[in-house]
C-alpha cells in the first residue's frame, strides 16, 4: 500500500506539472494574444501607439521573454535575476528574450503581404529581471495579477472573494442532492416495476437530459416573472442578495442583505442544481442497487430469514453505494469550480461566473488559475476515490 | 389422406423458427422500447425539416422586416404574402426560418463531431488495445485524466480562444466550403461551426477510444482471434474484420448518446456567448437573446429552448433503446 501511494503521489506531481503546462500553453499558443488589438490600433492615425509603448506593454505581459523562461517564471517564480553565489553573479548577460523585434514583410504564395519576425534589435538579459515584479510562482500559490477584472490585484484575492459563495451554493445543492438521490434511487430499485418506479425512471430520464440553462430560464420564468405578474409571492431571479429592500406579496418587506433575503436568493439556483444532479445520481444509485439485489449474497441473506429491512439496509445498500462514491468524490472539483451555467444564469457571484467573466474579458491569468486548480482538485479526487475503494471494498487491493 | 399432409406441413412450419439476421433481431428488440421508437420518429422528422430547411423556410435567416418587431404567430407579410409562422424576433427576423436553420447547423455540428470522434477514437483505441505496451499505458492514463476533468470549463476555454481568433486559424478552403454547404452558410460564416466541430471532436474521441480499447483487450485473448492469426491474417485484417465489427455495439450506443450531448453542449456554448455568434442562428444564441425580453414576454424562451430539450431527450431515448437492443446484457 505504501509503495502504491508513493507511486500515485509521484504520478500526481507529474500530472499536475503537465496540466500546468497545458493550461499555460492553451493561453499562450492561441493566435492573437493580448497584443493583437494593439497592433490594429497602431495602424490607425489617432492616438498612435509608439514603438516604446508596445515595448513597455510587451514587458508588462512578459511577452518579451522566451516561452520556457516565461513558463518557468509563471510556474516556479524563477528566474528572478542572475544567480548569485558568494557575491558573484553568474549568467548575468545570458539573453532570455527580445524586447524589440525586427519585422520583415514578405509576399506569400497567394501574393498577400505578411509580416514575420526576422531578428532582434534589443535583447533582454537576465540582469534586467531584477527590476521586474515577479510572482512567487503558481507552485507556491501565487497566481499573479489579474489583467482586467480586478486590474493589478492578485488573482488569489478574486478567488478568495468568490470561493465562499460557490461553496455555499454548490455545498447546499450537493447535500440536498445526496439526501434525495440515494433514498429515491433505492426505493425505486427495491420497488422495481411498481408505479412509482415507472414514474420515477421517466422523470429521472427527462431530468438527466434537461439542459441546465434551459431549466434555469424556465425556473426564472415561472417563479420570478409569472408569479410576480400574477401577484403571488415570487423569488428573486438573480444575484446573491438584494441591493435595496423589496416587498414580497403576502409576506411583506424583505430587508436587503438580511438572512431571509440571502436565503430567498439561494432557493432558485439551489433548486436547479439539485434537480439536475438528483436526476443523474438517483438513476445511478438505482441501477447499482438493482445490480446488487441480483447477487447471491442477497439471496443468502434472505434465505437466512433476515427481515427485508436488514437485507436492504445492511447487505444491499452498503455494496450499492460503493460505485456511487466515485460520483460523490468528484463533487470536490465541482465545489471549487462552481456551476458555470447556473451561476451565470442567476448572476451568482461565485467561481463559475468568475471563470465565465474572465474568459469574456480576456483575463487569462484568472481563467488559467481556475482551470489549473480544477485540474489539481480532480487529481486529488481521483486519489481519494481509489483509496476509498480499498476501505469500502476489501476485495480491492493495490500493490 | 389430404388431412394428414396438411397436419404435417403445419407442424413443420410451426417448429422451425424464422431465420433472422442480426439486424432484424436488433430492430425487433428496439421496437419494443416504445419511447425509443417514438423518439426515432421524432428525430426523423427533425432531420427531414433540417434537410429541407432552405425550401421550408419562408424567409431568409437574416431578412429584417423593418418595423415588425415581435410580430405575433401567424402574422402575414402584406407585400409578399409570406407567413411568419412563429412571429418575428426583436429586430424583425422570422423566428420559424431561423429555428429550422439553427436546427440544420446544430445537427450538422453534432453529426460531424460524432463521426470524426468515433473514427479517431476507434483508431487510437484499437491501436492501444491491440499492441499494448508503454504507448497503451501512456494513452490510457492520458484519456483517463482528461475524462475526469469537468468538461464545461475545458470546452469554454477552448472555444473562447478559438472563436475569438477565428480569422487567424488556417482552415483549408474546401473544408469551409463543404461545411458551409452542409450548414447553409457562406464559407466565411462556416468557420465558427468548423471550429466547434474540431473542439467537440478533440474532446469526444476520448470516450470512444476507451470503449474500443476495452473491447480490443477483451477480444485479443479470444480463440477466434488466435484462429485467424494462425490462418495468417495480418494485424490490419484482424483489426478490421474482427475487432471493429465486434466493438460496434457499444460505440454505436455511445455515439447516439453523444449526439444529444453535443447538441446540448453546442447550445450551451452559444448561450454563454463563446460559441456561434449572433447573425448565424443557433438555438443557444437565440435562447440567450430572448433572456432580456423575458419580463414582458415570459414564454419567449420556450421557442428556441424546447427544440434543444426535445432533441436531447430524443437522442437519449434512442441511445437507451439501442443499448437495450444491441446488448441485452447491459439492460437495466
Amino acid at each position: 500500500m505504501a509503495g502504491y501511494l508513493l507511486r500515485r503521489v509521484l504520478q500526481m506531481i507529474l500530472v499536475v506539472f503537465l496540466s500546468a503546462m497545458a493550461s499555460y500553453a492553451i493561453l499562450n499558443f492561441a493566435p492573437g494574444g493580448p497584443l493583437a488589438g494593439l497592433r490594429q490600433q497602431a495602424q490607425t492615425g489617432r492616438n498612435r501607439i509608439t514603438e516604446e509603448d508596445i515595448q513597455r506593454i510587451r514587458a508588462y505581459f512578459e511577452l518579451d521573454l522566451y516561452l520556457p523562461i516565461r513558463f518557468s517564471r509563471w510556474f516556479l517564480g524563477l528566474p528572478r535575476g542572475p544567480i548569485v553565489i558568494a557575491g558573484t553573479e553568474f549568467f548575468a548577460n545570458t539573453p532570455i528574450g527580445c524586447s524589440k523585434e525586427v519585422e520583415g514583410v514578405y509576399k506569400d504564395s497567394k501574393g498577400n503581404f505578411q509580416t514575420k519576425v526576422i531578428g532582434c534589435a534589443e535583447k533582454v538579459y537576465l540582469t534586467s529581471l531584477v527590476a521586474r515584479r515577479t510572482s512567487n510562482g503558481v507552485i507556491r500559490g501565487d497566481f499573479g495579477n489579474s489583467w482586467r477584472l480586478n486590474r493589478d490585484r492578485p488573482v488569489s484575492d478574486l478567488l478568495w472573494s468568490r470561493l465562499p459563495k460557490t461553496i455555499l451554493l454548490v455545498g447546499i445543492a450537493t447535500l440536498l442532492s445526496l439526501g434525495l438521490a440515494i433514498p429515491l434511487g433505492i426505493y425505486s430499485a427495491v420497488h422495481q416495476y411498481s408505479k412509482f418506479d415507472y414514474f420515477f425512471t421517466s422523470f429521472a430520464f427527462a431530468g438527466a437530459s434537461m439542459p441546465t440553462f434551459f431549466f434555469g430560464i424556465m425556473m426564472i420564468m415561472l417563479f420570478s416573472i409569472v408569479f410576480r405578474n400574477m401577484g403571488l409571492p415570487y423569488l428573486p431571479p438573480g444575484s446573491a442578495s438584494a441591493v435595496r429592500d423589496w416587498t414580497m406579496p403576502w409576506f411583506g418587506t424583505v430587508t436587503a442583505e438580511s438572512t431571509l433575503d440571502r436565503a430567498l436568493h439561494l432557493i432558485l439556483p439551489v433548486a436547479v442544481l439539485t434537480f439536475i444532479s438528483v436526476a443523474g445520481w438517483s438513476r445511478f444509485v438505482r441501477s447499482s442497487m438493482l445490480e446488487v439485489l441480483r447477487q447471491d449474497y442477497i439471496r443468502t441473506a434472505r434465505a437466512k430469514g433476515l427481515t427485508e429491512k436488514v437485507v436492504i439496509n445492511r447487505h444491499a445498500l452498503r455494496n450499492a453505494l460503493i460505485p456511487f462514491t466515485t460520483l460523490a468524490v468528484f463533487t470536490l472539483p465541482a465545489l471549487f469550480a462552481g456551476a458555470i451555467i447556473t451561476e451565470t444564469i442567476f448572476s451568482w457571484p461565485g467561481m463559475g461566473r468568475l471563470y465565465f467573466l474572465a474568459l469574456g474579458d480576456y483575463d487569462y491569468p484568472v481563467a488559467m488559475s481556475i482551470l489549473f486548480i480544477i485540474a489539481i482538485l480532480t487529481v486529488i479526487a481521483t486519489l481519494i476515490r481509489d483509496i476509498l475503494y480499498t476501505v469500502l471494498d476489501p476485495r480491492i487491493r493495490y500493490t | 389422406m389430404t388431412d394428414e399432409t396438411k397436419v404435417a406441413t403445419l407442424s413443420a412450419e410451426a417448429i422451425t423458427a424464422e431465420e433472422q439476421t442480426p439486424f432484424q433481431l436488433v430492430m425487433r428488440r428496439f421496437r419494443k422500447h416504445r419511447m425509443a421508437m417514438f423518439s426515432l420518429v421524432l428525430i426523423g422528422i427533425i432531420f427531414f425539416i433540417s434537410l429541407f430547411a432552405k425550401q421550408l423556410s419562408p424567409f431568409e435567416v437574416d431578412e429584417l422586416m423593418v418595423g415588425k418587431y415581435f410580430a405575433p404567430w401567424g402574422n402575414v407579410d402584406q407585400e409578399t404574402g409570406r407567413v411568419h409562422y412563429m412571429g418575428t424576433d426583436n429586430i424583425g427576423r422570422d423566428y420559424f426560418s431561423r429555428l429550422i436553420h439553427a436546427g440544420r447547423i446544430s445537427l450538422t455540428i453534432a453529426v460531424s463531431a460524432v463521426l470524426i470522434s468515433s473514427v479517431v477514437g476507434m483508431a487510437v483505441g484499437a491501436y492501444a488495445g491491440f499492441y499494448g505496451g508503454t504507448i497503451d499505458s501512456v494513452i490510457s492514463r492520458f484519456i483517463e485524466f482528461l475524462l475526469t476533468i469537468p468538461t464545461l470549463p475545458l470546452l469554454l476555454i477552448l472555444s473562447s480562444m478559438l472563436i475569438r481568433n477565428e480569422d487567424l486559424i488556417p482552415i483549408p478552403a474546401p473544408i469551409l466550403y463543404g461545411a458551409g454547404k452542409l450548414m447553409l452558410l457562406s464559407p466565411y460564416q462556416a468557420r465558427q461551426g468548423v471550429l466547434i466541430i474540431l473542439i467537440f471532436a478533440g474532446l469526444g474521441w476520448l470516450e470512444s477510444a476507451q470503449l474500443m480499447r476495452g473491447t480490443t483487450l477483451q477480444l485479443r485473448e479470444q480463440t477466434f482471434i488466435e484462429a485467424s492469426k494462425s490462418l495468417g491474417a495480418s494485424d490490419m485484417q484482424i483489426i478490421f474484420n474482427h475487432m471493429i465489427p465486434n466493438s460496434m455495439a457499444p460505440i454505436i450506443v455511445s455515439a447516439s448518446l453523444a449526439l444529444g450531448g453535443y447538441i446540448v453542449f453546442e447550445a450551451a456554448l452559444s448561450f454563454l456567448g463563446f460559441g456561434i455568434q449572433d447573425p448565424i442562428p443557433t438555438w443557444g444564441n437565440m435562447l440567450s437573446a430572448t433572456q432580456q425580453f423575458m419580463l414582458d414576454k415570459p414564454w419567449l424562451p420556450l421557442v428556441p429552448g424546447l427544440p434543444i430539450f426535445i432533441c436531447a431527450l430524443a437522442f437519449n431515448y434512442v441511445g437507451d433503446g439501442l443499448r437495450d437492443a444491441l446488448d441485452p446484457r447491459l439492460k437495466k
